[in-house]
Order: C-alpha cells, then sequence, then structure tokens
C-alpha cells in the first residue's frame, strides 16, 4: 500500500479526443493487445446434454460423452471449463424484485457483503424438508463443538438453525428456490425471552442457471450453485461440511476473475440512466516490487458517456467486445496521465453505489433493482466451476 | 437331560481322541465311538455323572464340606480347563451357576471354568439373563457373568434370541457399575431395528449424569451409523479405539483349549475397509484431498428404507457380509468415501447405480480440479503428497473397476493442455492410459495436440513413458473391444440414450488414429533421440500390441509400421531390437495370412487394404535381402545409394554389410561363432561361414543364443532350397500375395 496511487474523480476533459481515437481503433483491427487472455474464451458451443445422464456401465457408450464434454473444452485465464463462457449479455433491466419476492426477505440480501462459493449438485435436497434440516444442522453444529458429546436432534440447543425459502428469485422453471439460511445463538448470560442473534446466515441460489445443465441433471439432483455466507469462518466450515455430509456435495471458493469483474463494472455503468451510481471505483495491483494498489475512481457521468459512445447500437446485448473496449478506454486515459500501464496488471475490485465486488469472491449488493442480474452472472461463474 | 448326555459324551470322545494320529481317528472314529459309548454306559462317565448332579441338584444344598459337590466341581473343572466344556455341559453349568442354587460363591468359581469347547448355545445365555433380572447376584458376579459373555460372545451360536431380549438387557444400561459392560455386549447386538427415539433419549440422559464415557459414545456412535436422524455425534479421533477387552480371565485358558481343539474362531479379514485411521492432522486447506469417511447417510429416501432393513456399507467388513446383505445395503452419505473400501467398490460395481456413480464422479471431479486446474490451496508444495495418495487411490481404484472414472477423463483432457509433464508423472500417465476409445473426430483435439507438444519437448525418458502409456491404453482399448464384440456380436452398436453410438467401423477408426499417431511420435521421436534402443524398445513394444490385433483380439484391421520405425528397428546396433522386429514381422505375417484365409472363406465385407498387404511385402523382401542375400543398395530397393558414394565409402562389398553375419547387432556373434568353428584359424574369414553347412550352424548358433523372435521370422518366411553348398542358400519368399 505504500505506492498507492489514489486519483479521485479524474477528469476526463480531454476524453473526446482518446474516444474518437478509440473508435478509429475499433474499426480496423479492435483492442489487439488487450485481448491476450480473454480472447482464448472463444470456445464453440456444443451439446452438454447427456454428459451427466451417462450410464457407466459399457465402456464404448461412455466414452461418448468425453466426446462430447470434450468439443466444449474451454481455456481461460488459467480456468478450464466444460461450460460456454457468454460473450454477451443482455443489459440489466431494472426490475422491482420486491413484487416477487417478500421484502423483509430481500432486505436480508442486500446490503451486506457476502463471501462466495460454489456448490456442486445436491444430492436428495427437498425444499420440503427444511424444518427437519434445521434441526439436524442445529445437532451437527452443536455436536462437532462440543467434540465426544452425543447430542440428540431436536433438541432445544444453545444454537438455533432456521432455513427458509426465497420465493420468487428463481427465473426460470429449472431454476431451483433460493435457499436462506440463518444461525442464531443464545448468549450466555441472555435471560429466557430474549432474542437470540444471528450470528451466522448464508444462502444459496441459481438464478437463471444454464438450461441445458441443469436439464441434465437427474431428478435426485438440485442444483444451488452459488453459495454466498456471511458470519465466522468456524461456521462457514461446519455448514460446508453437514452439506457435505447430508447431500453429498461439494464446496469450493469462488473467486471472481478480472473479465467478470469487468462485467460487473460494465453491468452497473449501464443502469446508471436510471440509478445514479454516484462513482465508479476500479482497483488494479500493479505486479511490481512491492505491488502496486492502484485505485482509480471515476466521475459516473464521464463513465456513462465512455459507455455509451463504445456502445455499438442499442440492441438490448452487451458484447464482450463493448466491455474490453470500455477497460480499455479507461486505461489508456489513465495512460496518458500517468504513464502507467494498468493492463499489465490486474483488476481487483470494482465498486459503485449499487454494489461492489472483489476479486477474491466477496461481493456487496447495495440496490433490489439488479439483484438477478448480478446474480445470474454469478451463477454462471459457479456453473463454470463444476467438475462435470 | 439323559438325551443330551449322550451327545454330549460323543462330543468329548471327538476330543480325547486327540491324542491320536489323524489318520487312525479318521478311520476307526466310528468305531471307536460306538465302543466306547458302550464301555462308558456300563460303567458311567465321571464328568457325565458330576454333570447329571449338577443338574439335578437342589437348591440350598450346603456347600461347605459337601464331598460330592467338589469332587464333582473338580471333576467338571478339569475338564473346561483342559479341553472345554461342551455345549450342553455349558448350559448346566451356566443354569446351575446363574441361579445361585449353591450360592454366589459356586457361582464365581464355575464362571471361571466355563471355557466352552466349540461353542456357546444361545438359549444357555438368555436363561442366564433370565437369572440375572430375577436373582439377586452380587454385582461384581454379574460384572463376570457379563465380561464372559462378552468374551465368548462370538462363539455363542446365533443371537436371534439374545436381539429378542434386546429391551431387558438394555435395562441394565442405567446400573453404573455394569453400563460399560452392558454397553459393550448391546454394541455387539444392535442393529437397526433396535436404535428407537427412547433408547436415545435414555443414553443422553446418561450421558449427561455420567459425563463422557467412552462406552456411552461409542455405543451412540453406533446408533448414529444406524440412524443418524435421531443423533449427531462427533468422536474425537483418540476415542476411535473402540472397547476394551474384558476376557483377562479366561484369556488364557481359552487360548489353550482352542489350541488344543484346533478350532480357533475364523477371523476373516480379507477385504478391508482401508481409510477408517486417518492423520487427521491435515489442514482444512487441503480439505478436498481427503478422503470422506464412510458413513450413513441421514436421508431415507432408498426403497428398502421403510422396511427398516438396511445394511449400512459401514458395518461392512467382510465379503460373505457383503453376499449376505447385497439386496439391502445402503450407499453411504458421501460417494467419495467408497474410494477407501474395497469391498464398497465391489458393491458399487454391482449395483450400477446411475446416480451414485454421478455423486461419485461429482467429487471426484471436484477434488482433481481444485487441486490441479483451480489450485485455490495455493501452496502446492504442501499438497502434493496428499495429490500423489489420492491419485495413487484413485489408480488402484479404476484397476480393480477395471475402468475409468468419467470425470477422471474429463480432468485430463483439461489438464494434459496444463501439464508440464514432470508433476505425478507416472499418476498421470497412468490415469490416461485407462481412458475409454475416444471417437476419431475429436481424438486429435483432445489427446494428440497436448501429448504431442509434452513429448517433442521432454527428456528421453518421458519419451518413452508416453509411448507405453499409449501401449496400455490401446491394449486397453483392445481388451474392452475384445469382450464386448463377443458379447453383442460384431456389430457394436449400442442403443443408447447417447447421441453418438460407436459402431465397430468407429471404434476400428479411433484405433487407426491412435496407431498412425503413435508411429508418427515414434518416427519423429527416434530422429530426435539418435535412435535409441531404450526407446526403440518401447516403440516395439507398442508394434508387438499392434501386430497381432487381428489375432489376439478379433480386430479386423492391420497397420504397419513406418519407414521411420522399421529402418531404425533393422539397422539397430542391438541384436535385440533387431529379434524384436524379426517376432513382429512374423506375427504380421501370421494375422495378414489368417485375414486373408478368413476374407476368401466368409466373404465378408471387412479387408484389409491392398496397400497393408503391398507394405508387408515391400518390409518383408527387403528383410529377406538385406539379412540373408546380402542385397543391398540395388536399384528398385527402399533405401538406394549411388554407386560412387558406396565406391567413396572404401567399405568393400558394400551390400553384404547387413546380412546375418556383418550386421553391427550379430557380428559379435559371428566372430564368437568364427572362434569356435575354426580355432586354429589365425585369420579371420566371416565369408567362410556363408559356405555349406557352417551357414546352417550358424543359425542354429544364434537361435541357441535365445533370438527366438528371428527364428520365428527365418522359419515362417524363408523356405530353403534343399540343394546345400550352393553358394546362394536362401531365397526370400513373398506368401502373403496382394490380390
Amino acid at each position: 500500500m505504500l505506492n498507492d496511487a489514489v486519483i479521485d474523480y479524474c477528469s476526463l476533459s480531454r476524453f473526446q479526443l482518446h474516444h474518437g481515437k478509440a473508435r478509429c481503433s475499433k474499426s480496423t483491427s479492435g483492442c489487439v493487445f488487450f485481448s491476450v487472455m480473454e480472447e482464448r474464451s472463444s470456445i464453440v458451443k456444443t451439446s452438454l446434454n447427456n454428459v451427466l445422464a451417462q450410464r457407466k456401465s459399457k465402456s464404448y457408450r461412455r466414452s461418448m460423452r468425453s466426446c462430447v464434454e470434450a468439443t466444449n473444452l474451454g481455456y481461460t485465464s488459467g480456468h478450464l471449463t466444460a461450460l460456454r463462457i457468454p460473450r454477451s449479455r443482455r443489459t440489466p433491466k431494472s426490475r422491482d424484485i420486491t413484487k416477487q419476492v417478500d421484502p423483509d426477505q430481500v432486505a436480508l440480501l442486500v446490503k451486506k457483503e457476502w463471501e462466495l462459493s460454489y456448490v456442486t449438485p445436491l444430492y436428495q435436497f427437498r425444499h420440503t424438508q427444511l424444518k427437519s434440516y434445521s434441526k439436524h444442522l442445529s445437532a451437527f453444529i452443536v455436536s462437532e463443538k462440543q467434540q465426544g458429546l452425543a447430542i440428540e436432534v431436536g433438541q432445544e440447543l444453545g444454537f438455533k438453525v432456521n432455513f427458509s425459502v426465497v420465493l420468487g428469485l428463481a427465473e426460470t422453471d429449472e431454476d431451483a428456490e433460493t435457499v436462506f439460511i440463518q444461525i442464531l445463538s443464545r448468549q450466555v448470560f441472555a435471560a429466557k425471552d430474549d432474542a437470540q442473534k444471528v450470528v451466522w446466515s448464508g444462502w444459496l441460489t441459481c438464478v437463471n442457471g444454464d438450461l441445458e445443465y441443469l436439464r441434465s441433471l437427474p431428478s435426485e439432483f438440485v442444483s444451488l450453485p452459488l453459495l454466498c455466507t456471511r458470519g465466522p469462518e468456524s461456521l462457514t466450515v461446519l455448514v460446508k461440511s453437514w452439506f457435505e455430509k447430508t447431500f453429498d456435495c461439494c464446496f469450493g471458493p469462488l473467486g471472481i476473475n478480472s473479465t467478470n469483474l469487468q462485467w460487473l463494472a460494465a453491468l452497473w455503468i449501464g443502469c446508471h440512466p436510471t440509478i445514479n451510481i454516484q462513482y465508479l471505483k476500479l482497483v488494479w495491483t500493479l505486479p511490481t516490487l512491492p505491488p502496486m494498489d492502484v485505485k482509480y475512481t471515476i466521475h459516473p457521468q464521464d463513465a456513462w458517456e465512455l459507455w455509451d459512445s463504445v456502445r455499438q447500437d442499442d440492441t438490448t446485448d452487451v458484447s464482450i467486445e463493448e466491455v474490453t473496449r470500455f477497460i480499455k478506454g479507461l486505461q489508456s486515459h489513465f495512460f496518458r496521465h500517468f504513464r502507467i500501464e494498468l493492463s499489465a496488471g490486474s483488476l481487483m475490485q470494482v465498486s459503485t453505489a449499487l454494489g461492489s465486488s472483489h476479486h477474491s469472491g466477496k461481493i456487496k449488493i447495495a440496490s433490489p433493482t439488479y439483484i438477478t442480474t448480478i446474480l445470474q452472472l454469478l451463477t454462471e461463474c459457479a456453473l463454470l466451476k463444476m467438475p462435470i | 437331560m439323559a438325551k443330551a448326555a449322550n451327545l454330549s459324551k460323543s462330543d468329548l470322545d471327538s476330543s480325547s481322541g486327540s491324542d491320536l494320529s489323524v489318520s487312525s481317528r479318521t478311520s476307526n472314529r466310528s468305531l471307536r465311538v460306538v465302543e466306547k459309548e458302550r464301555r462308558k454306559n456300563e460303567a458311567g462317565d465321571p464328568f457325565l455323572l458330576a454333570l447329571k448332579y449338577f443338574s439335578e441338584v437342589e437348591a440350598g444344598t450346603p456347600c461347605i464340606g459337601n464331598d460330592v459337590l467338589e469332587r464333582n466341581l473338580v471333576q467338571v473343572e478339569r475338564v473346561g480347563l483342559s479341553r472345554g466344556l461342551p455345549p450342553e455341559a455349558i448350559s448346566v453349568m451356566l443354569d446351575y451357576a446363574m441361579s445361585l442354587r449353591m450360592g454366589g460363591m459356586m457361582c464365581v468359581r464355575v464362571l471361571k471354568f466355563l471355557i466352552p469347547a466349540t461353542m456357546v448355545p444361545q438359549e444357555a445365555v438368555v436363561r442366564a439373563v433370565a437369572w440375572l433380572c430375577v436373582s439377586k447376584i452380587a454385582i461384581s458376579t454379574q460384572v463376570l457373568f457379563l465380561r464372559w459373555v462378552l468374551t465368548v460372545f462370538d462363539m455363542i451360536d446365533s443371537k436371534d434370541n439374545l436381539r429378542a431380549i434386546y429391551g431387558f438387557i438394555f435395562h441394565f444400561v442405567t446400573e453404573e457399575n455394569l453400563s460399560p459392560y452392558i454397553c459393550h455386549l448391546l454394541y455387539l447386538l444392535t442393529r437397526r431395528e433396535s436404535v428407537r427415539p427412547f433408547r436415545v433419549r435414555k443414553l443422553l440422559d446418561l450421558q449427561t449424569k455420567m459425563g463422557r464415557q467412552p462406552f456411552l459414545l461409542l455405543l451412540l456412535s453406533l446408533y448414529k451409523v444406524f440412524c443418524p436422524e435421531l443423533v449427531a455425534l462427533a468422536l474425537p479421533s483418540r476415542m476411535r479405539s473402540g472397547f476394551k477387552n474384558h476376557n483377562s480371565t479366561w484369556k488364557a485358558a481359552l487360548s489353550a483349549v482352542q489350541k488344543r481343539n484346533n478350532s480357533q474362531v475364523s477371523s476373516d479379514i480379507s477385504l478391508t475397509l482401508g481409510v477408517k485411521h486417518k492423520t487427521n492432522s491435515r489442514k482444512r486447506k487441503y480439505h478436498h484431498l481427503e478422503v470422506p469417511s464412510l458413513s450413513s447417510s441421514v436421508q431415507r429416501n432408498s426403497p428398502f428404507s421403510s422396511s427398516r432393513k438396511v445394511f449400512p456399507l459401514e458395518q461392512l467388513h467382510t465379503f460373505p457380509q457383503l453376499l449376505d446383505n447385497l439386496h439391502r445395503i445402503e450407499l453411504p452419505s458421501q460417494m467419495g468415501s467408497l474410494l477407501g473400501s474395497s469391498l464398497a467398490l465391489c458393491y458399487l460395481d454391482y449395483v450400477q447405480d446411475d446416480s451414485a456413480f454421478l455423486r461419485l464422479n461429482f467429487w471426484l471431479g471436484h477434488a482433481l480440479h481444485e487441486e490441479f486446474l483451480f489450485c485455490s490451496g495455493d501452496g502446492s508444495s504442501g499438497s502434493s503428497s496428499g495429490a500423489l495418495h489420492l491419485l495413487n487411490r484413485l489408480l488402484s481404484t479404476q484397476h480393480f473397476l477395471q475402468e475409468g472414472f468419467s470425470s477422471t477423463e474429463g480432468f485430463l483432457y483439461k489438464f494434459l493442455n496444463v501439464w508440464d509433464g514432470s508433476l505425478l508423472r507416472p499418476q498421470i500417465l497412468g490415469l490416461l492410459s485407462g481412458i475409454p476409445v475416444v471417437p476419431s473426430s475429436c481424438i486429435n483435439q483432445l489427446l494428440f495436440e497436448p501429448l504431442v507438444q509434452l513429448f517433442f519437448t521432454s527428456t528421453l525418458f518421458f519419451k518413452c513413458s508416453v509411448i507405453d502409456c499409449l501401449n496400455n491404453m490401446l491394449l486397453k482399448w483392445l481388451t474392452w473391444h475384445s469382450v464386448y464384440a463377443l458379447e453383442d456380436g460384431l456389430d457394436i452398436s449400442f442403443h443408447s440414450h447417447t447421441p453418438m453410438n460407436m459402431t465397430l467401423s468407429g471404434f476400428m477408426d479411433s484405433v487407426v488414429e491412435l496407431v498412425r499417431f503413435v508411429g508418427r511420435l515414434s518416427a519423429v521421436g527416434l530422429q530426435l533421440e539418435g535412435c535409441h534402443s531404450l526407446l526403440l524398445s518401447f516403440i516395439l513394444d507398442f508394434y508387438e500390441t499392434v501386430c497381432d490385433m487381428f489375432l489376439k483380439y478379433g480386430l479386423p484391421l492391420v497397420v504397419m509400421p513406418p519407414v521411420g520405425v522399421f529402418y531404425p528397428a533393422l539397422f539397430a546396433t542391438d541384436p535385440v531390437s533387431l529379434d524384436r522386429l524379426g517376432y513382429i514381422m512374423y506375427r504380421y505375417k501370421k494375422n495378414l495370412t489368417s485375414a486373408k484365409c478368413q476374407q476368401q472363406e466368409t466373404k465378408q465385407a471387412f479387408h484389409i487394404s491392398r496397400q497393408t498387404y503391398r507394405e508387408f511385402n515391400h518390409y518383408l523382401s527387403f528383410m529377406v535381402s538385406c539379412l540373408w542375400n546380402s542385397k543391398m543398395f540395388l536399384p528398385g530397393m527402399a533405401i538406394e545409394v549411388d554407386q560412387e558414394l558406396l565406391s567413396l565409402s572404401k567399405v568393400a562389398e558394400p551390400w553384404t554389410s547387413f546380412d546375418l553375419i556383418h550386421h553391427p547387432a550379430f557380428l559379435g556373434y559371428a566372430l564368437d561363432f568364427h572362434h569356435k568353428c575354426w580355432p586354429e584359424r589365425k585369420e579371420m574369414d566371416l565369408n567362410s561361414i556363408k559356405a555349406g553347412k557352417q551357414w546352417d550352424w550358424y543359425l542354429e548358433f544364434l537361435f541357441s543364443q535365445g533370438f527366438q523372435g528371428l527364428q520365428q521370422f527365418v522359419q515362417s518366411s524363408i523356405t530353403r532350397r534343399s540343394a546345400a553348398g550352393t553358394n546362394d542358400q536362401g531365397q526370400g519368399d513373398r506368401q502373403p500375395t496382394n490380390s
């Protein structure tokens, strides 16, 4: 942090000039040097269907899958996936989800920072069994905390677990409904009637998950690929371990790579006409010795104008090229002033008034209006991590 | 009781006759039994009389100063401690002791010599438990009795009735002094149906009263195995050892009796459940590498669950158990745990459950991806031993199931692109050799492209191991083919739910692709490594598989090696390579001739292309003229060298330089032979070997040096003119002609 270069509200007075140049370069060859890593993400989309519904029996038969799987082998900045990486997205549409979702539940989700994980499909998870899951999880937590003490399931304990469904977040029929989990703890010296304190919360969700992938899963599996958690690490570990034991699933950390951070920045900028995003703050880390963090804050109006100028037409889709061009525009502007090539570093953090997200897999959604757009992107990231 | 006494007597006879030799025992046994029985019935066996006494003695008989009692007791005690008591005697004595007919002192004394010779009748134990419920036995004696039951538990003939009185036994658990033993006994008797909520609650009450007693926790952990929905428990790692042994009182006597009777309680530990006690010290970071432990699932959704007759895999310890419970085994909560247990894998292979495989694949794929592709545990050096462990286990599992997992396969295709070729090489190549047939349309992109890059940029040893890996892969594909082709007829098209069906021709395409690929790799590899004989040896291994595809695996396909492999092998400086080339050519010939026969006989659609025959004939004639006829560098042959250039080399008779005598691989043998033939000669004249009988002898000499491949080649491909003594000894013969 010694070398932090903090630039606040860079004036973009000379922007038009630069922006004209950007247009120029678009017409010729596009962003040449920027697309080093991301261009490799171009892969052929093919059917993933039947990947999962494979039977084990005969070797020949099994080998089919490998072929199917093979064709959508992709390679993106160190991560390999079997699913398609989207090259374009819909523009975020503002949607008042409080009409579909209980506002109290929405309030639980927004304005908090969540840590992200991905989850493989849950085996025999039933939305109807949430009550018994609550009992089991609380008994499990207590028994793990007190090694060597048997706990009766269903007994009143120091920890109380609430499982609940957040109805209405799902976008398609294939999306499983979101499940919200709260762990409450009774304070040691609290009176009987005192309200218990929430010590941990988390939710499993799937918004607009890849239809083919979800359909290819056998009916015993429920895919809720994205887990957001908040609370002490020890409890997160216990909850994950209980899920692993109960639903035979696996958890892994879900980072947001720089491409996805760029997507988020673009999506948030796109919201500016309807909701004032107030600022666009980007943080880069440059591989110098010692590493240099660059915090780059842009006035929302400037950012919007740049974004508007790189948009090719007013279609509802935003393409990866537009996003890249937008970021490249910001980077060249920075270079013009400070002679620091931001593209040599990696984008670590993006934040606006609508929310913020960090490379290490943290996200905060401030406004419920665009929550589905963000969750869709995160669901996508989580599905890309699925091993099969 | 009289009948029982009779039976026991014959039992005794058989055990008392153990000092006789085995043969006489078996032959004379029945005769002897009859005779002894008669004699004893007359005289009265003191042991039987003693038993009779104890079964009939009335309650309240004084024991102090009772000589009859003492005499009988000593009689039974002696038998008990030396040979062990027969089941009937156990029954009588236990009933006598536990009924306290002569007081507690007697009871203790009897229990101490109650050593079973063969087995303990269940009814005796049940009756004793009944006595335990009604009579006023001293606590210490009760403990002794329970310890005795635990010691002989494996010798109780059946446990059904004992399980029927589970509730009565459970009742004693609240007795503070008894509860460790009762818990142990219950642990041995518990079935799923005996785990009830009220019992769980009772035990938990006891836990609050007595604290964390190991015996309670062990029983509760078993309850958790059967009904995880009732009880939650995390056993501390130090407590996983199990119950103590309580057999101290009887141990010595019991083992002596068992040794004497030669009837040890069989303990078959043929297949073990592997990973029970693993180090838990590994950090959370590498959590994904840990194989989860077997535990039953909370969810009861299987069709058997309603019947309550479910057998958790956790309880499975022997193969017979597996066979007995095959119909009601319940899969564990985490399928990844199966990797640690070969028994469980047997079951998995048997059930063929789609979702079970999918669960296993999810777990495995996740572990592999996290470790090798996502690298989320950033200190990859620390986890390498864990990764090694996992891969080794995966390899042995795949070896055991004789099939690869689909998640492994998917992982490998991705990993090959980023692999440096040295990280865990044996394991990765081992897994790679196990992948199922890859359709020819994508084999290039998935397999060949990444392999080519690795192959040409790595060391000789890596090249060898890649060729070896591909050889193993081909062997596995061919084996699958031969198995399933037999099963489904020659046309292998499956009406499955997959979009593509692999037909025989599809399979052949894949095999051809693979063989050609290895051909290309080999040719260039040999050039790069200067025809290194180690690499050549691995390549010849591969072609030993290829040349026999038709005869050995029933695949109507013959692919010849490329020139880049054939000539380096032919001109190799070591005789072994040449010998193996001879063998390979011999097998090619066998395969081609029989393919031709079959083609003519059955008029089947398949045929091996003329090009293949042409290539073979070409190689064969070159080999014969080079090795046998000393004809080289002639116009029209594969290797032509300008005459002037040859003369520049100043080699005399260059055309002979690769025949069986002058070939660098055999020159040493030729010199040796020359020396043996003409020990007195001072001047070396190798050409003299070619003359007359010496040539035959020389061949014999070579064959006797272990060049079987060469021998087969010569015998199959060269017909020799009987006219001996002419200069022209052999004639290349081209049998499989192109039609």
